[in-house]
């Protein structure tokens, strides 16, 4: 089926069908996952899938639908769904459509090598991972390693006359390791996530970290409730930084819902402070050459050196804010509305290394795991479970689990004393360690 | 890959599971988790394709069991969903959707192989049986049974069928919250209600020659009220679901939900940082069982288990909680949100005692684990659509009712911290590790209910927890929820008043 031509045609038919302008996103792919278990296989999951979604406008009101049946009853049926739904909603004039034709270029999104490398090799792959995290010291049991890979096309068009396609792949590698000891068990994992097959780090890297990580937070030792340095392993920034992302959604910041509604070109971290958001980075998981309503991908610098220089925009959100999208309309697949959201975001890097920041450090939690919610960003409130190595002296004294981390955002923000160098840019949010000169830690 | 942890989503619009599938790398077509919540059209019948002849679905059978294997089955889903969403008193839009494919699945000792279509045709479904084949190389192999037309009792009572309700009553419902929320109080600066309906149709067939079919309505009805008196914020929640027709809002108008979410909105404008440390909570009856749902019930499904990795490994018999403590997980209470009738895999819906007064009585199995244990099928193997693997997954689960009254257990607590409500949760099913996150709190004072306090997180150990709790309140009830273990499920969790002493707070105040 030629889905180029489809798309098109389906944008004509919702007009025919009594809609004032439409919009269709249509989406293909395949996945494969293999997950391994004790040296065997678990589960081969394989599966190739398709979906449209219909956004249409009647008299500015808006209607959805969305369907995985391709035949012309069913699309049809489906536009209807949406034209009918339309009237229920309010009349909005922020409801409009991008008119924009520009494509970024984004170079190697796609790897078309990956679906030609046997499977049998990608079982094999997933194998010797879990066998070469098993090997480690301490490590006792295998809650499994896996290999999983999937392959997407895109095609939007809409009545403003765009029409844009591209594809995309993704495959990836994890594994998960416990270190028990006595009563003791511990949890590590590890995953790779690439564009390209070729990418993907070597094994061992990857078990190893896994069972690093399992094995360090053995034989913890619980520290009182007070004060003190946090460092954020780069694995963990996200935990904060999360939170503050969504505080720069502009729809929120018009709703009213956001702390950072009222800092814009304001300082509201420290100067170490710089946040991107990019995706137009090539070979990158994240980019792509336009966003969930078909406008150009950019680099927008969130916020540099603590002053906020851009909230986050999709079309109606930009409208209303009298501001243009900055193409961050985000999508969750064919059956969803675009919402707002990043595509790759990177916290600048700093000059220190991650030892010159422990050294540096007089008294604190070296962070490496952060459970809960994150920052809230209405509130701006922080609360986590945490755990990590314990510095006393520029020198790490023991393992800590089971402590509670809190703060406010703001303060938190603003007393990021220490950045590292330290940053990896092929995480999905990628990030250096980075340093809070004090938050409160609850202990025994 | 992606930590292991399961978690009970806050809101539906968090996207937690997006990066949970399978390592969290880009995935084709994934289904947008919620929008996926459905509806039932007007009058209109779902598409044919569930109707295909039982025939064809026992071809695929045959042909996923021609290499070997142990147990195969098809899955048949249909959904059609609903939503309509309102923001700042406007209906933003409606969404519309209508989702079926087919699954083929095949176990092979310890293996799964799986493959699923969005084409319900013979030849897709043969396809997809050859695909989920590729596990069984070698050893076993089993016969297919004849078809037998089974059939399971139900659960679910419908007064007002989904399918004939006028949307313009959706909307009515809708506009009725959004008033009763901003009538509270004027510092209720902004609601977003979320109404979402769905009917999911289901046919299994499986080589033991089981072949179901029904149907399961599902209402999920949620009010977000945004507080702002200038110097604080808050955005409070209240939901309500069920798998019932249209006259849950009879039972339970749109009124008392927005006014139960305005007045935690306007509550907690007052609140100060939470304390930091070790201290006693109550907790109140209702969702606030996410805990045990996260702390307790995730470690007890079965396929941790039979990995011997769980938590629970090997404590089948023991003592393992306080003898005031009784869990339960429960498909079959008439019209819950976690209700089943059967499971994805055709087992009957039961009521599963999972601990009783302090001793471990049951895990929670689908066919895959309950092979692995030589344990009986308990009905909780569940899936989020026919585009997963059924895995053991909770359904309305809860804490048993007890003897004390919830106002003797507030009484008796000198100082901690009164938890009304949580968010939700997540816990590592190995380590038992788990946290969880305060929506509506207090400081509890010479064992009254003072001042609120802001979210804050709760942590720690599923084993600590449940020996700890020291009350059981005599107020049994109930909140719905989403469950993500990689996919996603509906659920509900809950618990009477209970004292749990000693938990982690992470709160800021110095």
């Amino acid at each position: 089926m030629n889905y180029m031509e489809l798309t098109e045609k389906l944008v004509k038919k919702c007009i025919s069908l009594g809609a004032d302008a439409a919009e269709v996103y249509l989406e293909t792919g395949r996945n494969l996952s293999v997950q391994v278990l004790n040296s065997e296989i678990e589960t081969i999951e394989e599966a190739s899938s398709q979906g449209v979604g219909f956004r249409v406008f009647t008299g500015g009101r808006m209607g959805f639908s969305h369907c995985n049946d391709f035949s012309d009853l069913s699309l049809e049926d489906t536009i209807s769904r949406a034209i009918g739904f339309a009237k229920l909603s309010t009349p909005d004039e922020n409801n409009v459509l991008t008119d924009n034709k520009g494509i970024t270029r984004v170079a190697d999104l796609y790897d078309p090598g990956i679906s030609s490398e046997p499977m049998d090799k990608k079982i094999k792959m997933a194998l010797e991972l879990e066998r070469l995290a098993m090997k480690s010291p301490g490590i006792s049991k295998s809650s499994g390693a896996g290999y999983s890979e999937g392959e997407s096309e895109i095609f939007i068009s809409n009545s403003n006359g765009i029409l844009k396609s591209y594809k995309s792949t993704g495959c990836s590698l994890g594994v998960s390791v416990v270190a028990e000891k006595g009563d003791q068990k511990n949890t590590g994992d590890e995953y790779c996530s690439r564009v390209f097959f070729s990418d993907l780090l070597p094994l061992e890297k990857i078990a190893s970290s896994a069972s690093a990580r399992a094995i360090e937070l053995i034989d913890p030792v619980m520290i009182s409730t007070q004060k003190a340095a946090v460092i954020f392993d780069p694995d963990v920034v996200r935990s904060l930084f999360g939170g503050i992302i969504s505080a720069l959604d502009g729809q929120r910041i018009l709703q009213g819902a956001s702390f950072l509604k009222d800092f814009m070109n304001k300082q509201c971290a420290s100067p170490l402070v710089t946040i991107v958001d990019d995706g137009t980075i090539s070979r990158s998981l994240g980019s792509a050459p336009f966003d969930g309503e078909g406008v150009p991908t950019r680099k927008i610098i969130l916020i540099e050196n603590g002053v906020i220089k851009s909230f986050i925009y999709n079309s109606n959100a930009a409208k209303r804010a009298g501001t243009v999208s900055t193409g961050s309309a985000s999508r969750g697949g064919f059956s969803s509305l675009p919402g707002i959201g990043t595509h790759k975001v990177y916290l600048q890097p700093g000059k220190y290394t991650p030892d010159e920041i422990i050294k540096n450090t007089e008294k604190g939690l070296l962070l490496k795991e952060v459970t809960g919610y994150g920052v809230d960003p209405v509130t701006g409130n922080f609360s986590g479970g945490a755990s990590g190595l314990w510095i006393v002296d520029g020198k790490i004294t023991h393992p800590v689990k089971g402590v509670t981390i809190a703060g406010k955002a703001p303060d938190i923000l603003n007393s990021i004393d220490m950045t590292g160098n330290d940053i990896d840019m092929n995480r999905s949010f990628s990030a250096p360690t980075v340093r809070v000169a004090g938050m409160q830690i609850g202990g025994k | 890959m992606e930590k292991e942890n399961n978690r009970v989503r806050d809101i539906p619009r968090r996207k937690f599971l997006e990066m949970s599938f399978k390592g969290g790398i880009l995935i084709a077509t994934t289904p947008a988790l919620l929008t996926q919540l459905v509806s039932c059209s007007k009058g209109v019948k779902a598409s044919s394709s569930l109707d295909i002849d039982p025939a064809i679905l026992s071809k695929a059978i045959a042909k996923a069991l021609e290499k070997g294997g142990d147990f195969a089955d098809v899955y048949l889903e249909n959904r059609i969903s609903r939503q309509i969403i309102m923001e700042e008193s406007k209906f933003r839009s409606g969404l519309y959707g209508i989702s079926q494919g087919a699954g083929v699945r095949v176990i092979s000792g310890n293996k799964t192989g799986y493959a699923y279509t969005d084409e319900i045709t013979e030849e897709k479904l043969l396809r997809a049986a050859e695909v989920a084949s590729y596990v069984a190389t070698s050893g076993n192999k089993v016969t297919p049974a004849g078809i037998s037309v089974s059939s399971r009792p139900s659960f679910v009572t419908v007064q007002q069928p989904l399918g004939e309700i006028a949307d313009e009553k959706r909307i009515e419902i809708i506009r009725r919250a959004d008033q009763a929320a901003k009538d509270y109080d004027t510092r209720i600066k902004m609601t977003k209600i979320d109404y979402n309906d769905e009917v999911r149709s289901r046919v299994i067939l499986n080589s033991e020659g089981v072949y179901l079919k029904d149907e399961l309505p599902l209402l999920f009805f949620i009010v977000q009220a945004m507080s702002d008196d200038g110097k604080a914020r808050h955005m409070s929640r209240e939901r309500l679901s069920r798998h019932s027709g249209f006259e849950i809002f009879e039972q339970v108008t749109p009124e008392t939900v927005a006014k139960n979410a305005a007045r935690e909105a306007i509550a907690m404008l007052a609140a100060g940082d939470a304390p930091a440390g070790i201290m006693d909570v109550v907790m109140q009856n209702g969702w606030g069982g996410v805990l045990v749902h996260e702390a307790v019930g995730h470690p007890l499904e079965a396929d941790n288990i039979a990995k011997g990795i769980g938590a629970f490994t090997g404590k089948m018999g023991q003592k393992v909680a306080a003898d005031c403590f009784t869990m339960i997980d429960d498909g079959t209470i008439p019209n819950a949100r976690g209700t089943i009738n059967f499971d994805d895999e055709g087992t009957v819906a039961q009521r599963n005692v999972l601990i009783e007064k302090g001793v471990l009585k049951g895990f929670m199995t689908d066919v895959l684990s309950a092979k692995q244990l030589s344990m009986a099928r308990t009905g909780n193997g569940r899936r989020e659509s026919f585009r997963y693997i059924p895995i053991p997954r909770m359904t309305n689960t809860f804490i048993d009712t007890g003897k004390d009254t919830p106002e003797d257990i507030l009484a008796s607590t000198k100082k901690g911290i009164y938890v009304q409500s949580l968010s939700g949760g997540s816990v590592n099913p190995v380590t038992g590790v788990f946290n969880f996150t305060c929506r509506e709190a207090y400081l509890i004072e010479n064992g009254k209910k003072t001042s609120p306090i802001k979210g804050a997180t709760l942590i720690g150990s599923c084993m600590d927890v449940i020996s700890n709790i020291d009350a059981v309140g005599n107020d049994l009830d109930f909140g719905p929820g989403i469950c993500g273990k990689g996919q996603a499920a509906e659920v509900t969790a809950g618990m009477p008043t209970v004292r749990i002493r000693g938990i982690n707070v992470g709160g800021s105040k110095a």
